[in-house]
């Protein structure tokens, strides 16, 4: 086993109480770098609470969390993060927000503000660099939050629902385009999502967590070719996997509701 | 939440069309029914007199509009300031809101009554009644917008690297601007009636209010109407003036892109 590369992000018996609630029972998974990873469960599973503890925003009751083998407990801006709402500053421009980072550190330098352009004309936002939010549509707003978050140039990437307040067909096309952004900047992906169809199409590997303590269930790989088109939906293997993750997601609901 | 697009011509010509019919309606119900002159006089007459008494009333405007202009922006920063501290800590916001609460139950003329005692007949005690005027709708609104931010945005902005002060400068401080100028346009025009009600309770200053006062003394009806003229002018001049600063503070709030004379605009 010494020839396992170290792991990009690494938890190790993470936990936490809330009051005598355990919201997340210890927990440990490492995952590679450049890896693709989406987080599905019923509310209460634990996957917020995860989320923020990875983000550092959350002090777990125990356990540790490491990027490239450092201990980051407890620290946040070490990993970039976006949650579903955008979170854009309305009073800015989408350049403006894009640069948010360096902004909040003192000031956009010239450079900073160029390579803030770069990334809006990449991603199709050129048009709109002196913009406000307000003028956008939905899925617009959400690429200026995630082109914000890939700006402040961390490894690894959060990601909580950053589609679901999306109608469906914006949302197909957002996962599209996030599969390109995340092909062209290799970063390290946590993908947080209700949506088993979403977490599938898009994971190298998908980690399925359970309510009552919050839990991981079991992480299943896909092995579906990239890069992956509509007609990933309707595989073979798109559809066992999917079969499976609702056997855990609804038979566990079932069991705890009878109880 | 922005007004229906109507266009310019007809935003002019239909506030032009009820003020002239406010007119004529004056002026014909005073010549049809033989009302005396010093009972109501004619618009005719009013006119006359600001004609007749053109210098004093021009300095009158001049020193009531400085009132209200030193006064308004002394009330809105020291209001905004105060908002701030409230926000900043629990003890202070706990101590200080009940006697805002008081002291809002406490009417401006009776304090300014006592104000003329303490600070006496010169521009002093106008400026604090018309600060008093915009203090607290400035202080609960702002107070508002600081407590309205959303949480997750303060979070986001910390995982970021923002500090206490980088994050009020940029997330907070700019989310008040709205609630800011709703207060501000409230009270724009009543800190013109606080300057006013300053100047009746005494005055040496010689503004449109004392004029209004001794105009009413001597009953000299189309000087007391010259006098109410000017400060719907003023009054007028105030809300505008408000409204004009909003628009280059918060051009987001009007515009979908940004303006190219802010320093903002990113020129490729």
């Amino acid at each position: 086993m010494s020839e396992t590369p170290q792991p990009k992000l690494k938890l190790t018996e993470v936990s936490r109480l809330f009051e005598s609630n355990l919201a997340l029972a210890p927990t440990s998974i490492s995952i590679n770098e450049g890896e693709f990873i989406c987080v599905v469960g019923p509310s209460g599973c634990g996957k917020s609470t995860m989320f923020n503890i990875i983000a550092g925003v959350l002090q777990p009751s125990s356990g540790t969390v490491e990027v490239d083998g450092q201990d980051i407990t407890g620290r946040a801006g070490q990993v970039g993060y976006m949650l579903q709402k955008d979170l854009l500053l309305p009073w800015r421009t989408v350049l403006d927000n894009i640069c948010l980072g360096s902004i909040l550190h003192g000031k956009a330098s010239k450079k900073e503000r160029e390579a803030g352009v770069e990334l809006a004309e990449r991603y199709g936002l050129g048009d709109f660099i002196n913009h406000y939010p307000a003028a956008l549509s939905g899925g617009m707003r959400q690429r200026v939050a995630l082109m914000r978050t890939l700006a402040m140039h961390r490894d690894v990437l959060l990601l909580d629902e950053p589609f679901g307040a999306l109608d469906s067909m914006t949302r197909m096309a957002m996962q599209q385009w996030l599969l390109s952004v995340w092909k062209a900047e290799k970063r390290t992906v946590v993908f947080v999502t209700h949506d088993i169809d979403e977490a599938i199409f898009l994971a190298d590997r998908v980690v399925v967590m359970s309510p009552r303590p919050g839990r991981i269930r079991d992480i299943l790989a896909v092995n579906l070719a990239r890069p992956r088109g509509r007609d990933v939906y309707t595989a073979p293997e798109f559809l066992q996997l999917k079969d499976q993750i609702m056997t855990y997601v609804y038979d566990e609901k079932d069991s705890s509701d009878a109880a | 939440m922005q007004p229906e697009k109507q266009p310019l011509w007809r935003s002019i010509l239909y506030p032009v069309i009820a003020f002239a019919l406010v007119i004529s309606l004056w002026w014909g119900s005073v010549e049809y029914f033989q009302v005396p002159r010093y009972v109501m006089p004619s618009p005719g007459d009013v006119w006359a007199h600001i004609m007749s008494d053109y210098a004093t009333l021009w300095q009158g405007f001049q020193v009531t509009f400085m009132e209200f202009l030193i006064g308004f922006v002394v009330g809105a920063f020291s209001g905004f300031f105060m908002a701030v501290l409230m926000d900043a800590s629990k003890t202070i916001r706990g101590v200080l809101y009940p006697i805002l609460i008081v002291s809002q139950a406490v009417p401006i003329i009776a304090i300014s009554a006592a104000l003329t005692i303490w600070l006496g007949f010169g521009l002093a005690p106008k400026l604090v009644i018309v600060a008093l005027v915009v203090f607290f709708p400035v202080v609960v609104n702002v107070l508002d917008g600081l407590r309205s931010v959303d949480s997750d945005l303060l979070r986001l902005a910390r995982s970021m690297g923002g500090n206490s002060w980088s994050i009020f400068r940029h997330v907070k401080m700019p989310a008040t601007l709205t609630p800011l100028f709703s207060a501000l346009k409230l009270s724009a025009t009543f800190s013109v009636t606080g300057a006013v009600i300053a100047e009746w309770s005494a005055s040496t200053s010689g503004g449109i209010g004392a004029y209004l006062m001794q105009a009413n003394s001597r009953l000299n009806t189309s000087g007391t109407f010259a006098a109410i003229a000017y400060l719907a002018v003023l009054g007028l001049v105030a809300f505008l003036l408000v409204i004009l600063v909003e628009y280059l503070v918060t051009p987001w709030r009007t515009k979908p892109v940004v303006p190219r004379w802010s320093t903002r605009f990113w020129q490729k």
